[in-house]
């Protein structure tokens, strides 16, 4: 789970498992397996970045 | 203005009053009694069946049928194309700024959804139900113009129905007999005038400019939410033109834009 803002900066956390796309179109565009698209305020980047700690943290035990 | 509306009306009002006055004398069509009647008629019985706020958009939409209020598919599709090249450029919240010029209530009320960072499918769904509203409120102003059309001729019946029984209560006088039965036609002829010079074309009009309205709204649906997605311009506006004919496509023609940086995660 990462959590993410969107535009009107309300925040979300949102299912990492499920993402499909992430875009810049400039503005970052997630789209989620079940079609769902999110306009966030993160970049792609960050969104990655966010991803793969979120990741680590299951897979590792935190230090 | 719209002026086949306006040429419509005054063809029509012309040349039927033209071929009256072939028959002689233009004043032995008018007899005050039968106006009453029809009219007067035709007006409560439009008035029974809908409420006065509907009338009062009715009369508005009449208005509607006679300027030239464009709702240009292709214009919309212009608009949305800037946009999406702009949303391309310097993101969404861009827009906000273009949102103030806009002059049509429903794409100002889209955009701004997208600025504030709505869903997609809540923007959808909300855009939808907006436009079916308006739809309903369009067949509404129509259908007061359909009840003119079936209720004037209606009337005009009833009116010869009274002249023909006020004619055949002095048949003792047969020399006033075809005077009083051209008396009584008359209100027919006025029923029939109302319904096809009036009511039956104005409908017809009303039906056309809510058609084109409608479509031009659908196309800012898929547009804005075409800009929300990102899309790029290019696709944006094949998109849209798929809702044009072949004839009104052309002149639509904008900058070729590259595509955004994709990664999947």
């Amino acid at each position: 789970m990462i959590e993410l803002t969107r535009l009107n900066n309300s925040k979300l956390v949102i299912n990492a498992e499920l993402i499909e796309t992430i875009e810049s179109t400039p503005d970052t565009v997630v789209t989620l397996t079940t079609n769902h698209r999110l306009v966030v305020k993160e970049d792609v980047e960050e969104v990655v970045e966010k991803v793969i700690n979120y990741k680590r943290k299951i897979a590792f035990r935190p230090e | 203005m719209d002026l086949a509306s306006i040429v419509g009306l005054v063809l029509a009002t012309m040349l039927v009053l033209a071929g009256m006055f072939q028959q002689g004398n233009l004043m032995m069509f008018f007899d005050p009694a039968s106006i009453l009647i029809v009219f007067g008629g035709t007006l409560g019985g439009i008035i029974l069946s809908y409420s006065f706020k509907q009338l009062k958009n009715a009369m508005v939409s009449m208005k509607i049928a006679f300027s030239g209020q464009s709702n240009e598919a292709g214009d919309i599709i212009s608009i949305l194309v800037s946009f999406a090249e702009k949303a391309r450029r310097e993101g969404l919240l861009a827009l906000e700024e273009e949102v103030y010029e806009l002059d049509d209530d429903f794409l100002k009320k889209g955009v701004q959804l997208i600025v504030d960072g709505t869903d997609p499918q809540l923007v959808k769904s909300i855009m939808e139900t907006e436009l079916n509203f308006i739809e309903e409120r369009h067949s509404v102003n129509k259908g007061v113009f359909d009840t003119g059309a079936e209720l004037s001729p209606a009337f005009g019946m009833i009116g010869t129905l009274i002249g023909l029984i006020g004619m055949l209560a002095g048949l003792d006088d047969p020399s006033s007999l075809g005077a009083g039965m051209s008396v009584a036609l008359i209100t027919t002829l006025y029923g029939s005038l109302m319904a096809n010079v009036f009511f039956i074309p104005i409908g017809a009009k009303l039906k056309v400019k809510s058609k084109q309205e409608i479509l031009s709204k659908e196309v800012m649906i898929e547009g804005i939410l075409s800009i929300q997605a990102g899309e790029n311009p290019r696709i944006v506006e094949e998109k849209l033109k798929a809702f044009l004919s072949p004839s009104s496509r052309s002149g639509l023609n904008s900058e070729n834009e590259g595509g955004g940086m994709n990664a999947a995660g």
